[in-house]
């Protein structure tokens, strides 16, 4: 038997992501069927009734606004050419000024940021300045992402581990992980901010109480939390955010490539 | 038209910024309403129509024509509106019971047709605006998507970086939440 569902019937509504013959089928089932045309009827109803409110529009002053706000953020040097390689360096090495923020990322990005920032630097005749900057500052910003790239794709496999699984072995080792990580996101939130991406900074800070609270579940019932978070993700887009900010940081790695 | 259009493009990415001007006022109206529809506030929409015309004025030279500009614009601007909600904190709690969130709506109403259908009106209003608060930014953003700006699944699944699958499964959740109050109505 073929059932129709409601799903369907929206589906219907806005013919999308049905093939012909199914849109014949249910055609003809709605042809055939007085329930189903009321249920049908009911979708577009309810549809009618979200189209009969105006649609928002911006006021007689937005344009001006809008440009009185933005001219001089499009005048600003950082706007058409990426930060300075300086500026990221320089983020890169406040970052990870404290002892305690030396940990093995970190050094690495350091490391490769300053290799290349310091072999473009030394290779730059004054007319190839601009050139080997912009190289140097690409190639930071090329570090930068993969490794909070790196950094999302462990955090979604610990949060998917925590909502999914049962074992109380598996949950201890991501514990463990989840540990780990909210020192490495601390630093990559700050590695952001610092070298302006104020976007991914604020995501990531977002990120850090829900591994913190991964890290340190409760003792009396390792179980519950998962139910919890589980709760928490199915409620919240945040596993939506990870994957789609990580996805970005690897389109613009390779972007930059 | 398009030719023009992709003139100015070309312009404005070699930093003309009379020409991006004019590429902002021929969009702003649109993203405005998308946005607004996305966020339901109009502070955070106006926010973020900036930002999507301040990432796009920096990704310009990245924009490779294969799709229509307003569709990249749309892109953006449909990311900046879930930015400046999850920014907020809004993301899930997507309107306050306050007046401030309710400003769209009600601004919609503002001119109701006449004093009989008054009532139904702000109920109607009232209904949508409990439903709108409890989608989730997701369900919020993939139903406007679909429903006013007729884009369809697939292009859904690429502005939000979900599976058509999931986009669809957004859709659905937006739909049933409308329906659980509206048709009551009926």
């Amino acid at each position: 038997m073929n059932t129709i569902s409601d799903d369907d019937l929206v589906l219907y509504h806005y013919r999308d992501s049905l093939d012909a013959r199914r849109l014949a089928e249910i055609e003809h089932a709605l042809l055939a069927s007085e329930s189903l045309r009321e249920r049908y009827a009911s979708i577009e109803r309810a549809m009618a009734r979200v189209d009969a409110l105006p649609a928002p529009e911006p006021d007689a002053d937005f344009n001006r606004r809008l440009w009185r706000e933005l001219e001089p953020r499009l005048r600003a040097p950082a706007t058409i050419r990426r930060e300075s390689w300086r500026e990221r360096l320089h983020a890169l090495h406040a970052w990870l000024s404290p002892p305690r923020l030396a940990f093995a990322a970190g050094a690495c990005v350091l490391a490769l940021a300053v290799g290349i920032g310091f072999y473009a630097g030394r290779r730059s005749a004054p007319t190839q300045a601009l050139v080997a900057q912009t190289e140097a500052d690409a190639a930071a910003a090329r570090v930068l992402d993969a490794y909070v790239a790196a950094h999302l794709r462990a955090t979604e496999g610990v949060l998917l581990t925590a909502s999914n699984s049962d074992s109380t072995e598996l949950l201890n080792g991501n514990r463990e992980l989840a540990a780990s990580l909210v020192e490495a996101n601390r630093l990559y939130a700050l590695a952001a901010a610092r070298a302006g991406n104020t976007q991914l900074a604020d995501f990531l800070r977002q990120l850090e109480p829900v591994l913190i609270s991964l890290a340190n579940p409760s003792e009396s019932n390792p179980i519950k939390p998962s139910e919890g978070l589980r709760d928490y993700l199915h409620s919240t887009d945040l596993m939506f955010q990870v994957r789609a900010t990580q996805a970005r940081l690897d389109r613009a790695g390779a972007h930059r490539t | 038209m398009v030719n023009d259009e992709a003139r100015w493009v070309a312009r404005a990415s070699e930093g003309d910024a009379a020409a991006f001007r004019h590429l902002v006022e021929a969009h702003s109206s649109a993203l405005y309403r998308v946005c607004a529809r996305i966020t339901g506030d109009k502070a955070l929409a106006e926010d973020a129509v900036q930002e999507a015309f301040f990432n796009a004025y920096r990704h310009l030279r990245e924009f490779d024509g294969r799709a229509a500009f307003s569709t990249w614009l749309h892109r953006i601007a449909v990311n900046a509106a879930l930015e400046q909600m999850r920014k907020r904190n809004r993301v899930e709690a997507a309107l306050p019971e306050g007046e401030e969130g309710n400003e769209l709506i009600a601004d919609a109403f503002e001119s109701p047709p006449g004093p009989e259908r008054h009532a139904t009106s702000a109920e109607l209003r009232r209904d949508i605006e409990t439903q709108l608060a409890r989608m989730s930014a997701i369900e919020r953003a993939a139903f406007v998507l679909r429903h006013h700006e007729g884009q369809s699944l697939e292009d859904i699944a690429v502005t939000l970086s979900l599976s058509i699958s999931a986009s669809k499964q957004a859709i659905f959740r937006a739909v049933r939440k409308l329906r659980a109050v509206l048709e009551p109505v009926d």
